[in-house]
């Protein structure tokens, strides 16, 4: 038996669906016979993560990331597999396990609508048995951390997103928890909101030792806080490792879009970044699409051969989508040889 | 290896005094929200205390045509009336989450939410809302108890106040059972309207005395649906014949019984729902 915090052994878990007849009729025979399905959503997962890590969890959407967090702060039972966090099951002791842990499910608020934010820590405060020398102390963190203190006297549901998003994290710490499970903590989140929420969990996760685990869509997440990230697609492991060997295996993809101020050859265009590794791809007027790997050239190497040869009017560039880079993943462990 | 250590009071008399502060802030939450929206507060008093008179018209009405039933005074049926709406109200009060659970806590999805708290997650769904209309119900139950009680001439003794602190409390615990089993079917079927609202209406039969019923009424009132314990087996020690005394002081194993079925019941919904995730 290793040490980790964290363990997780075989863990699966089957949803039983009934699937549904079209019309009237089918109705009915539904009534009678009903189709079942099941399905696994999360099926045979193992990982282990010790005290004081962030690890990112990435897949598509219904890959089953939610489905294992739910398990690991014991909503939901699996239908077979092991966890245990510090020694304890969570779906077994769970009053005393909860106690232990925080989360944030970034879509729902675990706030009371219409309470202020205050009065909802103060009721937290009871339920949890905080001191108050610690509620006093931790209050100021989230100050200093969050700048929550010019919102603390509104309600709930007067928040801005942003706003409801730092006052669930704080909630979610009040009480010491050694474990934060973050279901998508930046989601709808504008560009400086989302940088708070980031150095926030930075900072507990460097001073307190708190072991954090984040599904995500934004690789930016992923990419500023983890070291360490777990891929998932349908229900399966398919990477669990560093970032560094994420990246070596997938590359970083760049999908860049370029608008030309005159008509130009698509071969012309493609000769200013010859010797780069630039892949073009057909045009759409004067809008040219182009894929690079910035493993294998920096962006700013591209752009300025480019704005060398041509007249260009604007350019855009996009990071690939997390889903593509799982769908990647999921390739390459098709065809080994890749 | 770090390994979680308890937290948190032990011992059953802390972990009660501690589950009683958590009712005094979320009571005294709910309180203040009350009044955050004062005229919500003000229309909601009005209306209560215009539907009690209305109730008490409607009695005295039919109570000026009829001088008995079945061999019960009006200040009888009267004072039964008026003890139904002790356990009631005690009822009412608690128990607005049991409504449209099914919605805000199932489908809604706010179910997760109560399960990632280290809080007894019936404990949490009753003290999240409250019904004050509840205590107006309890302070015009009394007062029309302490009317008929007067007219009828009771005499009231420690003994009896003491029989009435039990009784109410038990008798409300009956029908936070019958109401908490049938909430508690959301965990296996997600249904809208359910149950709630006919069992809710046969209320009304438990007011009055039941030797006005014919017996399959009676004996499904007392064994099948126990509406019969919420008001007249437990009035039954002050008015009445009083032959059978313990029959009224059977309320409180009664009540018992049927609160602790429930939160079986319950417990075994909440266990499913985290089995099945739905």
């Amino acid at each position: 038996m290793s040490d980790s915090l964290i363990q997780v052994r075989g863990l699966t878990r089957d949803y039983r669906l009934t699937k549904k007849r079209e019309g009237v009729t089918g109705g009915l025979v539904d009534l009678v016979r009903p189709r079942r399905e099941i399905l696994r959503a999360v099926n045979d997962v193992s990982f282990e993560i010790p005290t004081g890590e962030m690890v990112g969890y990435i897949g598509a959407n219904g890959a089953g990331k939610s489905t294992t967090l739910k398990m690991l702060t014991g909503i939901l039972t699996p239908t077979s597999g092991e966890v245990t966090v510090g020694g304890l099951v969570p779906w077994e002791q769970r009053l005393q396990y909860t106690r232990h842990i925080g989360a944030v499910f970034g879509q729902r608020t675990q706030l009371w609508w219409d309470l202020a934010v205050v009065e909802s820590f103060r009721l937290l405060q009871k339920i949890y048995e905080v001191e108050e020398s610690v509620y006093k102390r931790q209050m100021e963190t989230f100050h200093e951390l969050l700048d929550i203190g010019d919102f603390l006297h509104q309600p709930v549901r007067k928040l801005s997103l942003g706003q409801r998003m730092r006052c669930d994290l704080a909630a979610a710490l009040l009480h010491g928890p050694r474990v934060l499970f973050l279901d998508e903590p930046t989601i709808g989140l504008d560009v400086v909101a989302k940088e708070n929420v980031r150095e926030f969990l930075r900072e507990i996760r460097d001073r307190d030792k708190v072991t954090i685990i984040l599904t995500t869509h934004d690789l930016a997440d992923i990419e500023q806080l983890c070291k360490r990230v777990i891929i998932i697609d349908k229900g399966q492991v398919h990477f669990d490792g560093d970032l560094e060997d994420l990246r070596v295996r997938v590359g970083q993809k760049v999908r860049l879009t370029v608008d030309l101020r005159e008509s130009v050859a698509s071969e012309v265009l493609a000769e200013t970044t010859t010797g780069l590794p630039v892949r073009w791809e057909t045009a759409e007027g004067n809008r040219h699409h182009a894929e690079f790997n910035r493993s294998e050239v920096a962006g700013g190497e591209v752009i300025k051969s480019l704005v060398n040869g041509v007249h260009v009017k604007d350019l855009h560039m996009a990071e690939q989508p997390i889903e593509e880079v799982v769908r990647d993943i999921y390739r390459q462990q098709k065809e080994p040889s890749a | 290896m770090e390994r979680l250590e308890k937290r948190g009071t032990e011992g059953f008399w802390q972990r009660t005094a501690w589950q009683g502060r958590i009712f005094s802030a979320y009571f005294g939450q709910f309180v203040k929200m009350r009044l955050a929206y004062r005229m919500d507060f003000l229309v909601d008093t009005l209306a209560v205390s215009f539907s009690m008179v209305i109730q008490m018209a409607v009695l005295s009405v039919l109570f000026s045509k009829i001088r008995a039933l079945d061999g019960w005074s009006f200040e009888q049926v009267l004072f039964i009336y008026g003890f139904s709406l002790l356990p009631l109200g005690m009822f009412n009060l608690i128990s607005v989450n049991f409504y449209g659970f099914s919605d805000k806590y199932i489908i809604g999805g706010k179910f997760d939410r109560v399960l990632l708290r280290p809080v007894n997650s019936l404990i949490q769904v009753i003290f999240e809302s409250f019904n004050v209309s509840g205590l107006n119900e309890i302070l015009l139950g009394s007062a029309v108890m302490f009317y008929a009680g007067t007219k009828l001439g009771l005499e009231f003794g420690v003994l009896d106040l003491a029989v009435l602190m039990a009784l109410a409390p038990a008798a409300a615990l009956v029908y936070t059972g019958v109401f908490l089993a049938i909430t508690s079917v959301s965990f296996w079927h997600e249904d809208k309207m359910g149950l709630a609202p006919p069992v809710y209406n046969i209320i009304r039969f438990s007011r009055y005395p039941m030797t006005i019923y014919s017996l399959p009424v009676r004996v499904f009132l007392t064994f099948v649906l126990p509406f019969a314990w919420v008001a007249y087996y437990p009035a039954t020690w002050f008015v009445g014949d009083q032959q059978l005394p313990w029959l009224a002081l059977l309320t409180l194993p009664v009540g018992l019984v049927v609160f602790s079925g429930a939160v079986f019941i319950w417990h075994r919904g909440a266990s499913r729902y985290a089995s099945t995730g739905s």
